[in-house]
């Protein structure tokens, strides 16, 4: 079973849910997709720590063999080639990998070598798997440790837990495409409601199961509005706890805290219901 | 000589374009001649990579000059490698900028 956590911006207790979640899961994995900003991995000192490498391929022109014929120049939709004073330039922060230049060079000139692009840190702590995409910082996408990453977990017997780019980008929708079940985050504040907008009309568009977990739970009912408006059942709500709040900044997780572990077990029961397992 | 500038709409009496990457069109100017002509910018929408490919283009044209207000940082570093020299215009109007370039009047970016 796969199910993605996810929120229209950061710091909303996306990876609060989703650490907290996989650890209380029996066999549970947590995936922190998250490459811009990973963060889920400061919540565990991992065992059997991993790291691998996340490389895509870019092309290199060799110029002798370039008749300048400039076909590999047109071809490139990503402008990440250019013919300038008699040479092909790659310009790799535009390349996206599509390998179409190599296929159009007459002349054999292009070949391709790898470029790291970030990596994977994996490792496991108690009962849960890890794993954790980081990017290397100043590159255009997250997208190819994305894929790696959930790669990895294809097909996996375990209960995965995606910690999903926030927003509502490309990346965003590579993490949920394998999803079983969509986690919505929220604050009840204008703005909260504004990015749960966001990703929930997201999420329709790839129909799937949705819920949405309230974070710093209050009076104000705005996000319970929206739930009842758009037929979305409220799986949980984490209240406005200054504990909570302190054990969580302190990397701990709050779900192995007596008084706290009811809470996360609850969401877990309710979308285990909500999926009819 | 050859001298190039982005523009907003076509011809001499156009608006120089505050992008030299996203310029709508190219206005090339010969000298020599003392004729100009207009070229679509095909990249301007690209999603990035858009500065590389104007460089591209006026140097396919065989420009000396581009007279633009600015240029992002890739493509100032390909110009650096090349013998293309850039001016940055005083007027609006492409036309009044190359009165004022040929008269020595324009600062050498
Ligand atoms: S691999 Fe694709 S994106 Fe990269 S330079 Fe070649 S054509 Fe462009
Ligand atoms: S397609 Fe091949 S031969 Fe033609 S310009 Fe590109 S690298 Fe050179």
């Amino acid at each position: 079973m796969q199910i993605a956590i996810l929120s229209g911006k950061g710091g909303t207790g996306k990876t609060l849910l989703s650490v907290n979640l996989s650890y209380l899961a029996e066999n549970g994995t947590y995936v922190d997709c998250d490459v811009e900003e990973p963060n889920g991995l400061l919540y565990y000192q991992l065992e059997n720590k991993k790291t691998e490498e996340v490389s895509i391929k870019i092309p290199v022109v060799n110029h002798d063999l370039c008749n300048g014929c400039e076909k590999c120049t047109d071809f490139c939709k990503f402008n990440a080639l250019a013919f300038i004073l008699d040479k092909v330039r790659v310009f790799k922060d535009l390349c996206h990998s599509c390998g179409g230049c190599k296929l159009v060079c007459p002349t054999n000139a292009i070949s391709e070598i790898d470029k790291t692009v970030g990596y994977i840190h994996s490792g496991k702590i108690f009962d849960t798997n890890i794993y954790s995409g980081e990017m290397i910082v100043g590159l255009e996408s997250g997208i190819p440790i994305i894929d790696e990453l959930l790669n990895q977990v294809k097909n996996s017997s375990r209960n995965v837990f995606i910690d999903s780019p926030p927003g509502n980008g490309c990346s965003v929708m590579e993490s949920i495409r394998d999803s079983n079940y969509c986690l919505l985050i929220a604050e009840p504040t204008i703005f909260g409601l504004h990015n749960l907008n966001m990703v929930y009309n997201l999420v329709k568009v790839f129909n799937k199961k949705v819920g949405i977990v309230i974070n710093k739970a209050s009076e104000n009912s705005i996000i319970e509005d929206y739930a009842l408006e758009n037929n979305v059942n409220i799986i949980g709500r984490i209240p406005m706890d200054l504990e909570l709040g302190r054990i969580n900044s302190e990397g701990k997780i709050v779900a192995s805290y007596d008084e706290y572990k009811p809470l996360f077990t609850d969401i877990l029961t309710n979308i285990y219901k909500e999926l009819n397992l | 000589m050859i001298i190039a500038l982005p523009t907003t709409t076509s011809g001499e009496k156009s608006f120089i374009s505050e992008h030299f990457g996203r310029s709508n069109f190219f206005y090339i100017y010969n000298t020599e001649t003392k004729t100009g002509e207009v070229y679509v910018n095909a990249n301007k929408d690209g999603q990035g990579g858009v500065g590389v490919k104007s460089v591209e283009f006026i140097l396919k044209h065989g420009t000396n000059i581009l007279i633009t207000p600015r240029v992002g940082e890739k493509a100032m570093n390909l110009l650096s490698e090349t013998d293309v020299k850039i001016y940055t215009n005083t007027d609006e109007i492409v036309k009044e900028n190359i009165a004022s370039f040929l008269n020595g009047e324009l600062k050498e970016l």
